[in-house]
């Protein structure tokens, strides 16, 4: 243990946060979940990749910088501090970029990382469909053999991005008559291939944040299957398990979060209930507690170890900090809180920040799974009776 | 930036925790409960350790360790409910006297002999003192009316409740475990009660707050160490998760037991007992809150991303 930034840390950081004053839009961009928010997100990614900070953990060779997981928290510390855009490239580079770096060959790396890092292709997920949400191996959509094709037929739903994406992946039941975690494979489609007919789902705010995708007899060549056939389970695993453990939501967005709280809580100080002040102390608090604790993760993973089932302990308490922090932003805000802008003309973002923590406790395995992974995992507790 | 407690760092109290799981399991805990709360041979185990010495220095005959791994050790006493009062003697009082360059009984105090007590205001009371004995509703815990003048020195407050936090979080670990247990062999309804979901859930809670608690108290314990102008903050810090961390556990975990929870014969009272003597030691919940909101709401302290470590 030693909490000290060593100097060329230091010197990083400062060389992130010059990029970063020069260049985030002064004006906050529109949302990415509607087509023109998206482009510019898009723009952005490019404007990142351009200065090669798409991914900086990953290798040169694939638009990265090649540093390590203490620079990149030092980079999105950075990043969330500066009040930069969300990430529309987070699918690609957090979730696929790793689960190609881990089971792609050669050729899918080449193929797929350069132009996930330069923002060039955006990444859609699609694993749920109507009848399989939190079971997700009650996936039916099917991509049987036709020689050196898949063709996929079936239907996904509530696929992030997928309105406006260029490519998705997912699983699909390859193996004709299998049941539940076999013969599933994960594959790689591009979403404008002629069968695929995609139907954007307004979300609470009421912008097309995710969709659902019809797949008609969808012709996949074979090269864009990730890992070997009827091994997709285990793939999507790993994939979940960046999505719930380090990745997806880094520390800062939630320190840069309470900061604002606390701002808020200052101009709302005369009418605040009392319980207020302590929501907003304890925002810091446990923005720091996961801060920290990412920080332990990141010099655990460096040495050598890996994150297991404790992802799932990680997921519950980002998406629960997110909820509560938006939460007690909305009690504060009072009558204001139902406008969608506020006094000087901008965008309400703690309603909108608000409705989407709604949904952090329900994607990327529902709280509850999180629980019972926690409970029998972790905790050892009996599988049998519910669960 | 590492915020890693390097495997070797971890080995003293992994010998502590594996001789304290032999020696001070919950009989012991039931026998000097009958008797007279204290044993000089459990003592005399943990001297032979050299713990009472931890942060003596060498140059007195100590280890010389810092209080990271006082912390460390700390947890493993609140893990077997530690009677004897090693935590408030050789890792408060002690470091406090050293602090203030009290050193003349430094021998005595590793050799075993010599147990400082603390008196600080905040309290009223004193842990293991020579006053007038006070009731605590934990049986083991003997406090007294201070004799000696009571300090206000905020260090010794952050010893105090920086090692209380460890303490606690050691406790709520060891209800976690306890309840986890219980929940495995108790059956109703044709199953163990641990595959209810209800149950489930419950204890996924208990873990929750304590693998966010624990970072927090490590954290703490290093920058008191290090003497961070910070550090009286993240004790706090520490002091108010590990104090929620040990009341949920506690409250979990006698929800989990059932009746059998509720009755002098289960072991869990003894845990409990001590998590709601040692939340409200070395500064209530309202006072570390209230340190919190001065340096966070105050700004007495830069917040944000990039200040996760000021
Ligand atoms: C904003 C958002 C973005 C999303 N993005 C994507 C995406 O990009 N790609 C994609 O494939 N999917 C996406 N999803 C879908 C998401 O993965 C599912 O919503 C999630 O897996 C839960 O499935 P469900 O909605 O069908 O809920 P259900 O599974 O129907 O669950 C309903 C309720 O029952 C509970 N429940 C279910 N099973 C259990 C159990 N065993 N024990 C206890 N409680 C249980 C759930 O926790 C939940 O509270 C997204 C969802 C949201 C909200």
């Amino acid at each position: 243990m030693h909490l000290a930034y060593t100097p060329q840390q230091q010197a990083f950081r400062a060389e992130v946060r010059a990029w970063l004053a020069a260049n985030v839009p002064p004006a906050p961009l529109l949302t990415l979940e509607c087509e023109e928010g998206y482009h510019q997100h898009v723009g952005w990614e490019r404007q990142l990749a351009s200065g090669n900070w798409g991914m900086v953990t990953w290798p040169e060779a694939y638009g990265g910088r090649g540093l390590d997981l203490i620079e990149w928290l030092i980079f999105e510390e950075e990043y969330w501090g500066a009040g930069a855009p969300l990430r529309v490239n987070q699918n690609g580079i957090f979730l696929l970029g790793p689960t190609i770096m881990e089971y792609g060959t050669p050729e899918q790396k080449e193929r797929f990382l350069t132009p996930m890092a330069a923002g060039e292709k955006i990444w859609a997920q699609a694993w749920s469909e109507p009848g399989a949400g939190s079971d997700m191996a009650a996936i039916k959509t099917t991509a049987f053999r036709d020689g050196d094709h898949y063709v996929i037929n079936g239907q996904k739903t509530w696929s992030s991005r997928a309105s406006f994406a260029d490519w998705g992946f997912g699983l699909f039941r390859t193996e004709e008559g299998s049941q539940r975690h076999k013969g599933l494979s994960f594959i790689l489609f591009d979403l404008d291939t002629p069968g695929v007919t995609r139907r954007p789902i307004r979300q609470l705010h009421g912008h097309p944040g995710f969709a659902e995708l019809f797949f008609d007899d969808v012709r996949v060549p074979v090269e864009n299957r990730l890992a070997g056939e009827g091994e997709g389970w285990n793939v999507a695993m790993a994939t979940a398990g960046f999505e719930r453990g380090l990745m997806l939501r880094s520390p800062g967005r939630f320190q840069a979060a309470a900061r604002r709280l606390v701002e808020l809580f200052r101009q709302h100080e005369h009418a605040a209930a009392p319980s207020a002040r302590e929501a907003v102390a304890r925002a810091w608090m446990d923005a720091q507690a996961y801060a920290y604790n990412t920080y332990a993760v990141a010099a655990k993973i460096m040495a050598g170890g890996k994150i297991g089932a404790e992802a799932s302990l990680n997921k519950i308490f980002w998406s629960e900090l997110d909820r509560t922090m938006h939460r007690t932003a909305m009690q504060l805000l009072g009558a204001a809180a139902e406008l969608r802008h506020l006094a000087d003309g901008s965008i309400n973002e703690w309603l909108e920040g608000y409705m989407f923590s709604l949904s952090g406790p329900i994607y990327a395995g529902s709280n509850e799974i999180q629980r019972n992974i926690t409970a029998e995992r972790l905790l050892g507790l009996p599988r049998v009776g519910a669960g | 930036m590492d915020m890693l407690i390097a495997p070797e760092r971890l080995e003293l109290a992994e010998a502590v925790r594996d001789y304290l799981a032999g020696t001070h399991g919950p009989e012991v805990l039931r026998r000097l409960d009958a008797g007279p709360n204290r044993d000089p041979a459990i003592w005399q185990g943990l001297v032979d350790m050299g713990l009472p010495g931890l942060l003596v220095p060498e140059t007195h005959g100590g280890l010389g360790m810092g209080l990271l791994d006082a912390a460390l050790i700390a947890r493993e006493c609140g893990r077997v409910c530690l009677a004897e009062p090693l935590v408030e003697s050789a890792f408060v009082a002690t470091p406090w006297l050293i602090a203030q360059g009290q050193t003349a009984n430094l021998a005595a105090v590793v050799a075993g002999e010599y147990r400082p007590v603390a008196a600080h205001a905040i309290n009223g009371w004193v842990a293991d003192g020579e006053g007038e004995s006070v009731a605590s509703i934990d049986p083991l815990r003997r406090l007294a009316a201070p004799v000696e003048a009571q300090s206000d020195d905020p260090l010794l407050l952050d010893l105090g409740a920086l090692m209380s936090a460890a303490q606690l979080v050691g406790l709520a670990e060891a209800m976690l475990d306890q309840a986890v247990e219980y929940a495995k062999i108790r059956t109703q309804f044709g199953q163990p009660v641990g595959a209810f979901q209800a149950i489930k859930h419950k204890l996924a809670d208990v873990s929750v707050a304590l693998e966010f608690a624990r970072p927090v108290l490590w954290r703490a314990a290093q920058a008191l160490d290090d003497g961070a102008e910070s550090a009286a903050l993240h004790v706090s810090h520490a002091k108010l998760v590990a104090t929620d961390a040990a009341y949920l556990s506690a409250e979990s975990a006698i929800q989990v037991h059932g009746a059998m929870g509720y009755t002098y014969e289960v072991d869990l009272h003894f845990w409990m007992k001590r998590a709601w003597a040692l939340g409200g030691a070395w500064g209530s919940r309202a006072f570390h809150l209230a340190r919190i909101d001065a340096a966070v709401i105050g700004a007495a302290h830069p917040i944000g991303p990039e200040n996760t470590f000021a």
